[in-house]
Parts: structure tokens; C-alpha cells; sequence
């Protein structure tokens, strides 16, 4: 499998480890206890398109916010996770 | 005061060399290394060199520059290890912050034609060996260690791994070479 780093081009999944739904970028305020805990135990599981963080690990070290149908593992798309933050969380 | 006798990462005396077929990989104990990160300072043109881009390496003047992450690349120098490099760095670079490296990495140059290069990479890493041109570096997995690879030119390519693991890495790039050598 091969992910299109948005700087450096096509690099092999194995170079990458995997975190879990984009959704962690938008951390709420832990002083509202009920949405801090769903965003630390609940999880989608979608069959389709997720949108997922993925560390370079064996490279540059960048998260990469990466689109992936998980029924086909088709990536459609990646981009730093940087970006997507600044740009105004996952979603 | 106690005379400390210098050696290797390898543990020896003098340099490690070997020759394999079409290849010739050497121990580089020369090669002064500092990482130089922007955080908030702008970009600086340290000994006149301008930061490469992603993926890219720049020499010139007896230090060369490669990126290796967002805002962060590691500066390089030829026979100055011993010479405090880090510190001749942060004088060129206000602002920024400046790490001492060189003792943290082994760096093993390997002198070939193309095609032998080109053939080690494919067998050591998931690169893009063809593509990998004069100029370019990236750092991969080889042998599960994180290594920077460095094409300096057609016929040279560098490999910076971590310093406690030379005898593993060492030992991956010969083994491969001899046998690509055998095959030859």
C-alpha cells in the first residue's frame, strides 16, 4: 500500500504506523466531562470512507491526515495534519 | 590527564572500508552533522547555503544541507566531526535551534556505478530506486532502522544511520552488497 505524502511523493504504508480517526483533532474542553469522554472512548467504525491519522515514522515524521475507504482500502487522499488543523479541525 | 584513545563506530582503530563487486562502501568518521530547526525565526543562508526543500539535498563550499521534516534540516560538513560544528552553525543561524548530531549517527559512504547503487536500493529499501536522483534525500526504514539516505551524486550515495546500531547497519550493507556482487 502506498500513501501519497502530500511533500514527498508516494511512500510505502510500512514506513507509516497508524493512530485512528482524524475526529482526535478536535479535542474538547475536558471541563465538559460527557463530550470528553465520548471523545476518548467512542469510535466510528464506518464501512466506506474514513478520514484517519497516520504518523511518517520511518520518515519525516509528519501526521498526515489520510482519506481511506477501509471496504476496498482505496487512499483517496492525503494531507498534513497540520494543515487540516489550522484549516479548522477534521471535519 | 587520561590519554582516551579514539576509535570508531565500528570499534576500531581506522576507518571500515570494504569492496564488493561494482561497490565500494566506506566508513565516513569525517562528517560533522547538526540539525538546524526554524521554530519561529525566519529562514537563515548559513555558510551561503540556501535550505533545500522536501526531499532535497544542497552542498556547496564544504557543507551541505538536507531537509528532514517540516521546517527542519540536518547540515552536514566534511572532516570537521571533531571541530564543534554545532556551535560554527548557531552563529549562522540567529534564532534558530541548533542540536549537536554528529556523535548521534555513523555515516557509510558507498561509491559505485548507477546500476550497483541502484540495484542496493532496491534490494534495502522501499524507495523509489530509479527515481532517486543526485540531490535528492529522504530518510526510510533499512533493516527496520530509521537511515538517511543521501544520492550526492550518480555514482555516491550516503548512509546515515543511528551510531549504536553501525555494526547491524554495517553489516546489512555488506551483506548485500557482496552477495549483489556475487550475482553480478
Amino acid at each position: 500500500m502506498l500513501i501519497p505524502h502530500p511533500l514527498l511523493g508516494l511512500r510505502d504504508a510500512q514506513e507509516f504506523t497508524y493512530l485512528g480517526d482524524a475526529a482526535l483533532l478536535d479535542r474538547p474542553d475536558p471541563a465538559d466531562a460527557d463530550a470528553f469522554a465520548d471523545y476518548v472512548y467512542l469510535r466510528d467504525n464506518p464501512a466506506g470512507v474514513h478520514r484517519e491519522l497516520w504518523f511518517h515514522e520511518q520518515g519525516d515524521r509528519s501526521w498526515l491526515v489520510v482519506t481511506r475507504d477501509t471496504v476496498t482500502h482505496e487512499i483517496l487522499g492525503a494531507e498534513l495534519a497540520r494543515d487540516v488543523k489550522l484549516k479548522g479541525g477534521a471535519a | 590527564m587520561t590519554d582516551l584513545t579514539p576509535m570508531t563506530a565500528l570499534g576500531a582503530q581506522a576507518p571500515a572500508q570494504l569492496r564488493a563487486g561494482a561497490l565500494t562502501i566506506t566508513e565516513n568518521m569525517g562528517l560533522a552533522l547538526a540539525s538546524l530547526s526554524l521554530r519561529d525565526a525566519p529562514a537563515p543562508i548559513p555558510f551561503g547555503l540556501t535550505l533545500p526543500g522536501p526531499g532535497a539535498w544542497v552542498g556547496g563550499g564544504g557543507v551541505a544541507a538536507f531537509w528532514s521534516g517540516p521546517g527542519q534540516w540536518m547540515i552536514e560538513s566534511e572532516g570537521r566531526a571533531e571541530s564543534g560544528f554545532a556551535a560554527a552553525l548557531a552563529a549562522e543561524a540567529p534564532g534558530c535551534a541548533i542540536t549537536e548530531q554528529t556523535d548521534g549517527w555513523t555515516a557509510f559512504e558507498i561509491d559505485g556505478p548507477p546500476e550497483a547503487i541502484r540495484a542496493l536500493l532496491e534490494k534495502l529499501v522501499n524507495i523509489d530506486a530509479a527515481g532517486f536522483a543526485p540531490g535528492q534525500a529522504t530518510r526510510t526504514g533499512l533493516h527496520h532502522m530509521g537511515t538517511f539516505l543521501i544520492r550526492r551524486a550518480e555514482d555516491r550515495l550516503a548512509v546515515i544511520g543511528m551510531r549504536s546500531l553501525a555494526a547491524a547497519l554495517w553489516h546489512a550493507l555488506t551483506e548485500t552488497a557482496k552477495r549483489q556482487g556475487e550475482t553480478a
